[in-house]
């Protein structure tokens, strides 16, 4: 994020764009209706009726899949009425002309059948973000689970460079990230390209100050992002081909899309490896399984998603009896047999290692973790005075070269697999509060999965219900080209007819049999939020209701749950 | 007068943490170290969305509650400023789940009792303020929005109050205070 989540309290408007934050980020979700309580105005867009739209001054209930058009639209009627900051434009970016001409075919009138939207609401919305002198846009996987993804995100940041909205108190751009610490996998260089504290991989001076530090020559090479991992087991040459995959903290079986794929991925691969703290879907196909400590049975730093580095602390010993070692524990002594030896005594050696070969993150130190709870990078000096960085680009300053932020002129295109007679509806998933990501943690939480358990609802507008003659509660039939998955249907009005909603952690109800492995050109994050199905009654409700008992017993059996104890590990 | 928990629709997120905390509130730690599937989850509370609202819904605690006006095994009573249910005394009629004209009373399982007939004896269930538990309602020191707020005398007379102050400064402006409605 551009700016801090403790900012958004202060946000005048908060325009909140494929972001759920009550179900995805309750403790998020807190300060936006602070903000509204303070009297903020809110702009939500979304396909569903989710709790923030509720309590919003303007809801944009969009067509799934319809995001740049609505975004350079806004554009548009921002540009045509005059309501532009022309001095933080001509001092702090470049690209605007382009961006100009682009806009001009995206009228609201022009957008409103791809969008649903009425031409006046698109005005309305753009009037009220361009004019509240402090405006934070929000978004989340609505924006980023598409193939057409890290295009929107430069799309509404083109919204806060054309109005000013960069480098204050409560402005600028939030994604705000799906789960805890991702933020942090990404700061401490779990991507295919570049080291802790985005440092690329291929800049020559980089790589000699990591050769230098770790003592061994290291590749220049970007790798293979983890949603190409299918492909490169599948359909690559043998000399290209990846052979063994470490999976560490993932349930790739049940989180990625096209699940028949990633199964036979996992099946072809001669070694996998899981390390986590409980079994999973992936650990069935595992040939190692390496268990390791919980959140609160080890020392760490986690990085929340606007930057902020904090400590989390143990809390309680592991069981005496369990097997396990801490993360770092386990990848030490994995590499000391690989011929590295790797010797910590604990995180603070690790962390100080960190922050001195990451110059966003030198002044981060365990003292000021400390003593201030937070520190937000980038954060430069070790002085005590120097606790971070709240918001970005202060002043206007951009992290470009020149030190300007850009224009970015790009065209709406439409999702990868479009409904038709076959498949007449809009498949999208979304998350349930009480479980997280692919519920390795929270499915052995008893009281989560008192809260929801298998196989899950699917949401369907009552006229659709209607139509195909199911009632709430009953189990019925997603399918879409790839695969099949059972649900339970809940009828609201939350959504719109066209488009059905499930969750992706369920194991019987697992919906990313049905979802499509298109990704995007960038980020490589699969469309999750859009693929074609359709939904067909199931007559016999007895037979289904039993298929999903046994589906569950099947599958906890094959991880060594005894079903008799009750879930107990067996 | 009986107090009660009111959630405020415009700062609940539909989370459903004060279910959760209702449960753990009733069932004590026993929760934690029993057989994951051996107890009844059945908070006292429901949570209803619909296109303009999410809140949750519990008993109103009334003063003179259609509930124990219908009640024939004398099982709800009124002790301590809270409408109670007496589970042992309960019968199962369901008179009580008609009678609630807020939707507040359901039917659960009891867990530990069972029918002559070896099935599951439910009771009627409700919300019971958290009586004879320490610190009050749980569900409302759980809401991570404060949506929920424990409603007692001093809150009535205050929501009054400010009712009331709002009417006398309607009545003040000029085109109301004209004397033409008699």
């Amino acid at each position: 994020m551009s700016n801090g989540v403790h900012e958004i309290e202060d946000a005048k408007l908060l325009f909140v764009f494929g972001y759920n934050g009550a179900d995805s980020h309750p403790i998020v979700a807190r300060r936006i209706v602070r903000a509204k309580r303070k009297g903020a105005q809110i702009i939500c867009v979304d396909p569903r009726r989710i709790e923030t739209a509720r309590i919003a001054d303007l809801h944009l209930q969009l067509k799934n899949g319809s995001n740049l058009a609505l975004v350079n639209a806004i554009a548009h009627v921002i540009i045509e009425e005059g309501l532009t900051d022309d001095k933080f434009i001509a001092e702090h970016s470049h690209g605007f002309d382009e961006f100009k001409d682009l806009c001009q075919k995206y009228s609201p009138e022009a957008v409103s059948e791809i969008t649903q939207i009425h031409p006046d609401d698109i005005r309305k919305a753009a009037r009220m973000y361009a004019t509240s002198g402090q405006s934070m846009i929000l978004y989340g996987m609505g924006v980023c689970q598409f193939a057409q993804a890290v295009n929107v995100v430069k799309g509404l940041a083109n919204l806060a460079i054309m109005t000013g909205n960069f480098g204050r108190w409560g402005v600028g751009i939030g994604p705000v990230r799906g789960q805890n610490n991702v933020q942090g996998a990404c700061d401490m260089g779990a991507l295919p390209n570049a080291y802790p504290g985005y440092q690329n991989v291929t800049v020559p001076e980089i790589q000699a100050k990591f050769e230098k530090a770790w003592g061994v020559p290291l590749s220049n090479k970007v790798g293979i992002p983890l949603t190409q991992v299918p492909h490169y087991v599948l359909h690559e040459p043998p000399e290209k081909k990846i052979r063994a995959y470490y999976v560490f903290g993932e349930d790739p079986a049940q989180s990625d899309p096209d699940l028949a794929e990633v199964r036979e991925s996992l099946e072809s691969l001669e070694l996998v490896i899981l390390q986590d703290i409980f079994m999973n879907r992936t650990g069935q196909y595992a040939d190692v399984v390496l268990p390791s400590t919980g959140w609160n049975e080890h020392d760490g730093v986690y990085s929340c998603c606007d930057r902020g580095f904090q400590r989390i602390r143990k809390v309680i010993e592991p069981p005496a009896d369990a097997d396990v070692l801490t993360d770092w524990e386990i990848i030490s002594r994995i590499s000391t047999a690989m011929g590295y030896p790797m010797k910590y005594h604990n995180t603070e050696e690790i962390w100080n290692e960190v922050i001195a070969l990451c110059p966003s993150f030198v002044g981060a130190t365990y003292e000021k973790l400390e003593k201030y709870g937070n520190i937000q990078w980038p954060c430069r000096s070790t002085d005590m005075s120097d606790r971070g960085t709240s918001f970005l680009h202060k002043d206007g300053k951009f992290a470009n070269p020149d030190g300007k932020a850009k224009f970015s002129s790009i065209d709406w295109q439409p999702p990868t697999e479009l409904e038709n007679s076959e498949y007449p509806l809009i498949f999208s998933t979304f998350r349930e509060v009480g479980h997280y990501s692919a519920r390795t943690m929270t499915g052995n939480c008893r009281l989560l999965r008192n809260l929801e358990d298998e196989p899950g609802w699917i949401w369907m507008h009552p006229d659709l219900c209607q139509e195909l003659g199911v009632k709430h509660g009953e189990l019925v039939k997603a399918i879409s080209k790839r695969g099949f998955c059972l649900a339970r249907c809940l009828p609201t009005d939350r959504v719109k007819k066209q488009a059905v909603y499930m969750s992706y952690q369920w194991w019987v109800g697992a919906c990313n049999e049905l979802t499509i492995a298109a990704l995007d050109p960038i980020s490589n994050t699969p469309e999750y939020k859009y693929c074609a199905c359709r939904v067909e009654k199931i007559k016999n409700q007895l037979w289904a209701e039993k298929y999903v008992r046994e589906e569950y017993a099947k599958i906890r059996q094959s991880m060594g749950i005894d079903n008799k104890k009750g879930g107990k590990a067996a | 007068m009986n107090g009660f928990v009111q959630g405020d629709p415009l700062l609940c997120i539909g989370c459903r943490t004060c279910a959760i905390a209702c449960v753990v509130a009733h069932e004590g730690k026993r929760i934690f170290e029993i057989d994951p599937d051996g107890y009844d989850f059945h908070p006292r509370l429901k949570i209803v969305k619909t296109w303009a609202v999410s809140v949750p819904v519990q008993c109103k605690h009334c003063e003179n509650p259609a509930c124990q006006a219908v009640c024939r095994s004398e099982a709800i009573t009124r002790i301590d400023g809270k409408v109670l249910v007496d589970r042992e005394k309960c019968i199962g009629c369901k008179s009580c789940v008609e009678a609630c004209p807020f939707g507040a009373v359901n039917m659960a399982p009891l867990g530990f009792e069972r029918n002559p007939d070896g099935s599951n004896r439910s009771v009627a269930h409700k919300c019971d303020l958290c009586h004879e538990l320490d610190g009050g309602p749980a569900c409302q020191r759980v809401c991570p929005t404060e949506a929920l707020r424990l409603v007692e005398r001093e809150d009535l007379e205050r929501i009054l109050f400010t009712k009331r102050q709002a009417v006398l400064v309607a009545a003040s402006s000029p085109e109301l205070s004209r004397p033409n409605f008699f």
